[in-house]
């Protein structure tokens, strides 16, 4: 049984990853007292109504008195159909806020990540090849800086030094310029410089360990005394096996600052991402879009460490796929 | 003019730069390889014998280590050379075989692409060509089925097939020196001989000089042409194998005699432990440990090397004018009885 069969199964595993998730979700939600209800019986009690009978009909609308098993199907079929609700804060279905929501996010998403898996290993690999040098401690005090300084903090001050003092940037957020343009360009460049060196510290710090752990190992003796370039040494027998590892920090820490630290960067830079419409929804209490945004991110999550698992093995052929 | 000889070491130093201070590993150490002769770089663990022989082809990392001294491959002197004519004759011209087969191999390629590479580095030779090769040379060091374990990884093989598979892969490019590092410490006794075997074979098939570092007496007997016997980074006797064994003429190299299996010192090893390399004694770096030593041992420099006999010499002040050698050598040359009666110091 080969490599296909076992990503068919690592694949089928995350379906059931997701569907025991969003039971767990649809349980607390149950459990959980409806503000909607509530707020029904409220109203009807204030103008002089019947309370209990206007709970009643509330239920009723929204499905609420049919037995427990049909709201689960009802709920779990509208999950995986993508029926995620209405949300009342957008006034338009949650998917399809969600998606224009996603349309900015990407936008620095995507080159965050890229830089992220290009730069990391790359200056990881420069620090363990110059270890204990003054070329190290630099890459290695600007990886920690980038760690320990809070991603929002550190963009207020670009945004401030960058966008007020030297206005080389525009401070607010413009949604309507393509997105393959300059001023777009110029309009992320520090979001995502923010976002690159959070998540590159600790991947950096990942990599140098490894690398240099493979610096000294016996195959890269024997890959020298082979003849192999100084340069294909570093990126064939030495950044290869350290990959393995990273693979799972890198994954780790991007879906990390994913779900935390971009919302923040987003209320920052006032990019209309994902980020800070779930952080609305939350002030709104537009419950239908929170859930629809927690369901993205558990899906999100749930991909990432599948795309690990995978790259995992294909990385380093000792990790046998035949019994998992 | 006269054919230099293959290999050339002379006055070879190596010393690393530690927080304890200078650390001299090797220290002057000079040696001649023939053609399709087997040197054998003999020593107890720690006596510089394998960075001696990393520091023919410079694989010691600088810094921290610093090599000295002249090693002329064919004439050319390697410790001048390029880094990238150097690369050109590592694993083209002198290849290397090391300890640990075990981690040897990087885990993330299969073993004929690391034998390809190793291929593909030194000539222009298509996938296809070089993947005959490799098969072929797997085939002949004995890897059952070479042309499917080809795509095997090295994880998929065991300790003696990946030492057949270094070793493959150390003469894949016809090579005219093989540096072994200790290549058969880390298996068990049945395979040792059977890559000992392999390489007698293909050191006759390929006319291939051997430096064999080993601290194996038994191995050093079944293989070598020559030997060096090396101690705290210094060179301490050298001669042919039939010298070294049938009148081993160093206190030190009398004492690894003894501790042979049914030699006198089996069960206890030489008393003491090696000199600290950042701070050596004054003298002889064995007088110390030596049961002959006289004070004469304790000051100056290492003895200059006296003949024994005709290329046979030994570091030693018993083999220098004024000195009987006999005191070693015992009334009853070769079987070390005699050295119980004579305690010094």
């Amino acid at each position: 049984m080969g490599l296909g069969w076992y990503i068919t199964r690592r694949v089928g595993w995350a379906v059931i990853v997701t569907f025991i998730i969003v039971t767990v979700t649809w349980a607390l939600i149950t459990a959980a007292p409806n503000p909607a209800v509530r707020q029904a019986a409220t109203q009807a009690a204030l103008d002089g109504g019947n309370p209990s009978a206007a709970a009643e009909r509330v239920r009723e609308l929204r499905g609420l008195n049919a037995p427990l098993h049909q709201r689960y199907i009802d709920y779990m079929v509208n999950v995986y159909t993508l029926d995620w609700g209405w949300s009342t804060m957008r006034s338009q279905p949650v998917t399809e806020a969600m998606l224009s929501a996603l349309y900015y996010t990407v936008q620095y998403s995507v080159p965050w990540t890229l830089f992220t898996i290009l730069l990391a290993p790359a200056v990881g690999l420069y620090s363990a090849a110059n270890q204990y040098s003054w070329k190290d401690h630099l890459a290695t005090g600007f990886a920690f800086f980038g760690y320990a300084i809070p991603n929002f903090f550190f963009g207020i001050m670009l945004l401030l030094l960058f966008g007020v003092y030297l206005e080389w940037i525009p401070i607010t957020y413009n949604s309507d310029v393509p997105v393959f343009s300059l001023e777009n360009a110029r309009q992320l460049i520090v979001p995502v410089f923010v976002l690159v060196t959070g998540s590159i510290g600790g991947t950096m710090r990942v990599a140098r360990n490894e690398s240099a752990e493979f610096i000294s190992a016996d195959f890269v003796k024997t890959a020298n005394a082979k003849g192999v370039s100084k340069l294909r040494v570093y990126a064939r027998h030495i950044l290869r096996p350290t990959m393995v590892p990273l693979s799972t920090t890198i994954v780790g820490q991007l879906l990390a600052l994913f779900i935390g630290a971009s919302l923040l960067v987003e209320i920052v830079f006032g990019i209309p991402g994902l980020g800070r419409l779930t952080f609305r929804a939350i002030i709104a209490q537009d419950t239908n879009l929170v859930l629809g945004s927690t369901l993205f991110f558990t899906f999100i999550a749930t991909i990432g460490n599948l795309i690990q698992d995978l790259v995992y093995t294909v990385l380093d052929p000792r990790i046998s796929f035949e019994d998992r | 003019m006269t054919q230099p000889p293959l290999l050339s070491v002379d006055g070879l130093t190596t010393t690393f730069n530690t927080d304890a201070g200078l650390l001299t590993a090797v220290d002057d150490v000079s040696f001649d390889i023939a053609e399709g002769e087997t040197l054998c770089l003999v020593g107890e663990s720690g006596s510089g014998k394998t960075v001696a022989s990393e520091s023919i082809t410079r694989l010691i990392d600088s810094p921290p280590g610093e090599t000295g001294g002249a090693v002329r491959y064919r004439g050319r002197d390697l410790t001048e050379m390029s880094e990238s004519e150097l690369r050109s004759l590592r694993g083209d011209n002198i290849t290397h075989i090391f300890q640990n087969p075990q981690d040897a191999l990087n885990h993330c390629y299969t073993v004929g692409w690391q034998i390809v590479e190793a291929i593909q580095m030194h000539e222009d030779v298509s996938d296809d060509a070089a993947r005959e090769r490799a098969v072929d040379l797997l085939n002949e060091v004995g890897i059952a089925n070479a042309a499917a374990r080809f795509d095997d990884y090295p994880h998929e093989f065991s300790g003696g097939q990946k030492q057949r598979v270094m070793i493959a892969m150390a003469l894949v490019t016809n090579p005219d020196l093989l540096i072994a590092d200790e290549p058969t410490t880390a298996l068990d006794v049945t395979v040792q001989a059977q890559i000992l075997r392999l390489l007698n074979r293909l050191q006759d098939e390929y006319g291939l000089g051997i430096l064999f570092v080993t601290h194996d007496l038994g191995v050093v007997a079944e293989i070598a042409d020559r030997v060096v016997v090396m101690y705290a980074g210094k060179v301490m006797e050298h001669g042919s194998v039939y010298d070294i064994f049938e009148q081993p003429s160093h206190p030190y190299t009398r004492a690894l005699m003894e501790c042979l299996p049914g030699g006198e010192r089996a069960s206890g090893g030489i008393p003491g432990t090696l000199p600290d390399p950042v701070d050596p004694p004054d003298g002889c770096r064995f007088a110390p440990r030596c049961d002959h030593a006289v004070s004469e041992c304790h000051t100056g420099e290492q003895p200059a090397e006296a003949e024994v006999s005709d290329s046979h010499c030994a570091s030693c002040v018993y083999y220098q004018p004024g000195y009987d050698a006999g005191t070693i050598l015992g009334p009853d040359t070769g079987s070390g009885s005699a050295s119980e009666e004579v305690t010094n110091d």
